[in-house]
C-alpha cells in the first residue's frame, strides 16, 4: 500500500466547503431543535398528564432510535402518502426533530437545576414573575445548559456525515465524490477524518471562548 | 390507492415465518456488532484511561499519545471511521469479512468514548485514596485494581450500558458497507419490493425495542449503583 496524498490535496478546497456546510446543517438543526427543546421542556415540568405523555413519546422514539433510520423513513415512506422530499429537506427535517428530542431532555435537567430555595428567595423579596425568570431562573439554566447545549451542537457536527448517504453534498458527500473520481480512498478519507477533527476542535474553543465571554462558563466544551 | 390499503395489502406477505427469522438474525447481527465492539471497545479504554494516569505511566510521551488518541477519535463521525476502517483493510489486501470491519469500527470509536467514561470514573475517587495507597507501598497497579476501581465503577458502569444503546443505533450506518444488521434487512426487504413504510417502520420499531430494553437495564444498574442519579442521555 503506498499513499499518494499529492494527488488527493487539490480536493481540499472542495472538501473544506462541505465542511462549512456541515457547520451549516447542523446550526440550523440545532435552532430547530433548540426551539422544539424549549417547547419540550416547558411541556414536561409544567404541563399536565395529558400533555406530557405525547411528548414523553416523542422523546423516547427520536432518542431509541436511529437517525439514519428516521431520515430514511421521511426520504424512502412518506413519498407513499405522496409528500415528496428533497434530500436536504429530509436530512434537515429528521435532524431537527431528532435534536429536538434530545434537547428536550437537556433542557429539562436545566430547568430542574434551578434550586427551590433561590426561588423562595425570589418571592420573599417581591420579585415579578418575569424579574424570577430573568434574575434567578434564566442565570441558573444558561450556566448549567450551556456546556451540554454545546456539546450537542458538536455531537449534531458529526451526525451531519450521515446527510451524505442522501447525496447532500456535505464534507462526507463530497469526500465520497472525490474518492469515486479518484479511487484515493484510504488518502481522501483520512483527510477527512482530520478535517472533521480540525473543525471540531475550533468549534469546541470557539464555543468554550462564548461561553467563557457572554455567560462566564468555565466548563470545558466536548 | 392510499397508503393504508398498500400497508393492508402488503402486511399479510410481510410478516411471513421466513422474513421474521430473517429479521431476527439481524438484530442479532445489530446486537453481536454493537455488544462485542463495545467490549473490545471498553477493553482498550481501560487501557487508555489506565495509561493517561500518572500514577501508573511515568512517561509523558505515552500518556499524550493515550490523549491524542481519545480526542482524534471521539471526533471523527462514525460514518468516516467506518469507510476508513473499510478502505484500510482493503488497501492492505486484509479480504476481513463483513462484521470483522462493522467490530473494528464500532471497538476504535467506542475506545475513544469508553476512555473518557473510565477516567470519569478514576477522578471521581479522591486523591487521597491513591495517596495514601501509595504511601503505604502498595503498586501503582495493585492500589488501582484493589482501591480506585472498586469505588469507580458505579460511575463507569451506567453511562456504558448507555454506549452499547447508543452504538446499537450507530451501526445502522453499517448497513453502508452491506452487513446484513436491521438497517440494511429492512433496505433489502424493500428493494424485494415491499413498502418503504412497513419496512423502515418495523426497523424502527425494532431499534427502540431494542434500545427500550439496554435503557432499562441502565436504569436498573443506575438504580442500584449510584444513590445520587447522574444524567444519562444517549448520544445520537
Amino acid at each position: 500500500m503506498t499513499l499518494q496524498y499529492g494527488q488527493v490535496l487539490h480536493y481540499l478546497p472542495d472538501l473544506l466547503l462541505g465542511a462549512g456546510m456541515a457547520l451549516w446543517i447542523a446550526l440550523v438543526a440545532f435552532a430547530g431543535g433548540l426551539l422544539i427543546g424549549l417547547a419540550g421542556a416547558a411541556v414536561l415540568t409544567q404541563g399536565s398528564l395529558w400533555a406530557r405523555i405525547p411528548v414523553l413519546g416523542y422523546v423516547r422514539f427520536f432518542t431509541y432510535t436511529p437517525q439514519l433510520v428516521q431520515i430514511f423513513f421521511l426520504f424512502f415512506a412518506l413519498p407513499e402518502f405522496g409528500v415528496i422530499l428533497s434530500p436536504i429537506t429530509a436530512v434537515l427535517i429528521g435532524m431537527t426533530l431528532n435534536a429536538g428530542a434530545y434537547l428536550t431532555e437537556i433542557e429539562r435537567a436545566g430547568f430542574a437545576s434551578v434550586p427551590q430555595a433561590e426561588l423562595d428567595a425570589a418571592e420573599t423579596l417581591g420579585f415579578s414573575r418575569p424579574q424570577t425568570v430573568w434574575y434567578v431562573i434564566a442565570p441558573h439554566v444558561v450556566r448549567t445548559l450551556y456546556p451540554s447545549l454545546s456539546n450537542h451542537y458538536i455531537i449534531m457536527t458529526l451526525g451531519t456525515s450521515m446527510a451524505a448517504i442522501f447525496g447532500v453534498e456535505e464534507l462526507t458527500g463530497r469526500a465520497l465524490n472525490a474518492n469515486a473520481i479518484s479511487f484515493r480512498s484510504v488518502e481522501i478519507f483520512s483527510i477527512t477524518a482530520l478535517i472533521y477533527i480540525a473543525l471540531t476542535i475550533i468549534a469546541s474553543v470557539l464555543l468554550w471562548g462564548l461561553g467563557r465571554w457572554l455567560f462566564r462558563v468555565k466548563a470545558r466544551v466536548f | 390507492m392510499s397508503a393504508w390499503q398498500i400497508l393492508a395489502n402488503e402486511a399479510p406477505r410481510f410478516f411471513t415465518w421466513w422474513n421474521m427469522l430473517f429479521l431476527g438474525q439481524a438484530v442479532l447481527n445489530t446486537l453481536v456488532a454493537s455488544v462485542v465492539g463495545c467490549a473490545i471497545g471498553y477493553a482498550l479504554g481501560f487501557g487508555l484511561a489506565t495509561l493517561r494516569l500518572p500514577q501508573v505511566m511515568p512517561l509523558a510521551a505515552v500518556r499524550t499519545v493515550a490523549v491524542l488518541w481519545v480526542e482524534a477519535f471521539r471526533r471523527i463521525p462514525f460514518l468516516v471511521l467506518l469507510l476508513l476502517v473499510f478502505f484500510v483493510s482493503q488497501a492492505l489486501r486484509l479480504e476481513a469479512p463483513l462484521w470483522a470491519i462493522a467490530v473494528t469500527a464500532v471497538a476504535i470509536r467506542m475506545s475513544a468514548l469508553a476512555a473518557e467514561n473510565v477516567r470519569a470514573g478514576y477522578e471521581s475517587v479522591r486523591p487521597q485514596q491513591w495517596e495514601a495507597a501509595l504511601t503505604m507501598n502498595i503498586p501503582a497497579l495493585a492500589a488501582l485494581r484493589r482501591v480506585v476501581l472498586p469505588q469507580s465503577w458505579r460511575v463507569i458502569l451506567p453511562p456504558s450500558i448507555v454506549h452499547v444503546l447508543s452504538m446499537v443505533k450507530e451501526t445502522s450506518l453499517v448497513s453502508q458497507i452491506g452487513f446484513i444488521e436491521i438497517t440494511f434487512a429492512a433496505k433489502m426487504l424493500t428493494q424485494r419490493g415491499f413498502s418503504a413504510m412497513l419496512t423502515y417502520g418495523t426497523a424502527l420499531v425494532l431499534y427502540f425495542c431494542v434500545s427500550w430494553a439496554l435503557a432499562s437495564l441502565a436504569r436498573a444498574a443506575e438504580r442500584r449503583l449510584v444513590a445520587r442519579p447522574v444524567l444519562t442521555i444517549p448520544t445520537p
